[in-house]
């Protein structure tokens, strides 16, 4: 084994000293977690923000003075709508719901008829949803009040309006609904540590390949399986280190959070990061080796990427599996590795507790598959450097 | 001493009806003393490489056997490869390393010390005329330079058994001269067994003690180039070689 430590030392340092490679992945590792979370809690701060705003837009409050002052008795500050808001809603320049209306509102209403007030929105316009809900929500007050105003004059009980009372109750504790938004977090730290090993993986086989510097090698009396697990210790190390980094990431990021809701609810502590290194370096050490395997048939590293590929695509096509899949987790997902351990750092991040075994099965395939990937890579070495 | 006995190889090259079998080695047998430098000499696609690749344990003969010191190659690959230093027809070094560190590597690899490696290294540099570069990164190196680097990688372990397939390809004139002296100082001083594979007649004349001739994967003659010529009755060596391996007696001719 004294070989494979030499072969784990060299391919370490020839991989480190493939800077441009390494920062370039490094780099994309360590400041994605933060932008990530920076991009999600700007996104959340800035409906947050819209959804607290007492602003509405109308056209035509002029023709309402009864709902303008419904308005300001409920502190609504209610705008008067651009006159082009219909062009600018389509075009997506204005993120706001309009109610319009009309001239005839007030006599209509005083007549005891029906007057119609519209709500535009756009639904290809997403921004405009959060005013929309505002807007119907304060619209439903005022229809409320004017009916039992009128039942009041009539003499009838304003509770007959409401035979059944609705109350909400939501049963997700902060954690659980924080996992909405940072559920993708585990992708992105998955196709780090793919896209971070993947390099070496190519460099110490396809890449030994094409320099013709396999066949010397082969030619010294180390073993082949020494040779091949030097090799993929280099490559899971460096498929490690940024798993560690780009989880690392994730504990100073968390102060860049704009939205203080978010920040409140993505908890990724310690223990969270300690769990997700525990999923993620078994799983950086079988995909080297995976990748390997697909790499040493291949003569050139350019064939040895493009071959690469079904296994890039696989693990970024996983978690739509959860996605699109209606009856959510299923007992098999724990057995099928990157689904496995996608499904559980989803299960940390909602703060759920799992049992070791949970922990056990992906370990055990993971080294299973690990441990095949060696062997097939030990048997080819002999024709991939004669062919 | 390396001992060739009756070596198939053959090849077989597609699938089913498309099936193409390509004989690269029928039955070559030669030996190659200690101190002594023998040729292996023979056109393009003679199995000059294919029989090195088998006596370098990277492929097994379909039947024959090649000895290593008396280590049947087959039998016991990591013995007799630690008593070979091969320059193969691939020699591609690692480009992110320097001259020195590919050399220790393989240094490594056969199982010596670091201090030892290094040493060795030096050692080495200093017989190539290596010294200059051995602490560059070799992705800049010239063709003439990266040879050197590997023959140095192949020598690194003192083997007792030198193969080097082509070694003069992409040297100068200086350099060739000074691998030749390099080579002799090996077998005189130190009782190497060096074979050398190449399809160039000045080296074989110039270096060599016995000439295995190869062609069409068979042992076509044997013996020190003024046998051979002797044999063909010609005086010079290339119509000897010629006639020799495509000779319209293309039959092979045994001392």
């Amino acid at each position: 084994m004294n070989s494979a430590w030499v072969v784990f030392a060299k391919e370490l340092r020839d991989a480190l000293r493939d800077r441009r490679t390494l920062m370039a992945v490094v780099l994309s590792s360590v400041v994605m977690g933060p932008l990530v979370l920076f991009a999600l809690s700007a996104l959340v701060a800035s409906s947050e923000q819209r959804a607290e705003s007492r602003e509405i837009l109308v056209a035509g409050l002029e023709h309402a003075p009864s709902l303008r002052n419904f308005f300001e008795r409920n502190t609504l500050v209610a705008k008067a709508a651009p006159a082009d808001f219909e062009q600018q809603m389509v075009k997506r320049q204005l993120g706001e719901a309009v109610l319009v209306v009309p001239q005839d509102f007030e006599a209509t209403l005083a007549r005891g008829d029906k007057p119609v007030v519209e709500l535009v929105s756009s639904s290809a316009n997403p921004r405009a949803g959060v005013g929309t809900q505002r807007l119907r929500r304060a619209m439903q007050g005022f229809v409320q009040e004017q009916a039992v105003l009128r039942l009041a004059y009539r003499g009838v009980a304003p509770a007959l309006l409401e035979p059944v009372k609705v109350e909400e109750r939501d049963l997700a504790d902060p954690r659980a609904r924080s996992a909405q938004l940072t559920g993708m977090v585990p992708f992105f730290v998955l196709m780090a540590v793919l896209y971070g090993a993947l390099n070496a993986a190519l460099d110490t086989t396809a890449g030994e390949r094409e320099r013709g510097s396999l066949e010397p090698l082969l030619m010294t009396p180390a073993s082949r399986l020494a040779l091949v697990v030097g090799k993929w210790g280099a490559v899971a190390a460096v498929g490690m280190l940024i798993a560690v980094l780009s989880c690392l990431s994730f504990l100073p990021a968390q102060s860049l959070m704009r939205s203080e809701t978010l920040a409140a609810l993505f908890r990724f502590g310690v223990r969270e990061a300690a769990l997700f290194l525990a999923l993620l370096l078994p799983l950086a050490a079988t995909l080297s080796a995976l990748m390997m395997a697909i790499a040493i048939r291949c003569r050139t590293f350019k064939e040895a990427q493009a071959s690469n590929t079904i296994v890039i695509l696989g693990v970024s096509l996983l978690p739509l599996l959860s996605l699109f899949n209606d009856s959510g987790e299923q007992p098999w997902h724990v057995w099928v590795p990157a689904l496995a351990q996608i499904t559980l750092m989803g299960r940390v991040l909602r703060g759920e507790a799992f049992a070791a075994i949970d922990l056990l099965i992906p370990l055990g395939v993971a080294a299973a598959l690990a441990a095949a990937c060696l062997v097939y890579i030990a048997r080819h070495l002999r024709a991939a450097a004669t062919r | 001493m390396i001992e060739v006995d009756g070596v198939h190889k053959r090849f077989v090259a597609g699938r089913g009806r498309k099936v193409k079998v390509i004989e690269a080695v029928r039955g070559v047998s030669f030996r190659a003393a200690d101190s002594r430098i023998t040729a292996v000499l023979g056109p393009n696609g003679a199995g000059k490489t294919t029989t090195l690749r088998m006596a370098a344990a990277l492929l097994v003969p379909d039947s024959g056997r090649i000895l290593v010191d008396g280590i049947d190659v087959a039998v016991q690959p990591r013995q007799a490869l630690a008593r070979m230093g091969v320059l193969s027809d691939a020699r591609g070094l690692y480009p992110r390393l320097t001259a020195r560190e590919n050399i220790v590597y393989h240094a490594r690899l056969q199982g010596m010390a670091n201090d030892r490696a290094q040493s060795r290294a030096e050692q080495l540099a200093q017989m190539l005329e290596l010294r200059a570069l051995l602490d560059r990164r070799t992705d800049g190196f010239s063709q003439g330079e990266r040879m050197k680097t590997a023959l140095a990688r192949a020598l690194v372990h003192d083997p007792p058994n030198i193969v080097l397939d082509e070694p003069t390809n992409g040297l100068d004139v200086q350099s060739i001269r000074s691998l030749r002296d390099a080579l002799r100082r090996l077998r005189d001083e130190q009782g190497k067994c060096i074979v050398f594979c190449t399809h160039i007649m000045q080296e074989v004349q110039r270096l060599c003690d016995h000439v295995v001739v190869v062609s069409h994967g068979r042992v076509m003659a044997e013996g020190s180039v003024e046998e051979l010529n002797r044999r063909s009755g010609l005086a010079d060596f290339e119509e000897t070689f010629v006639s020799l391996a495509f000779g319209a007696r293309a039959e092979p001719m045994t001392p």
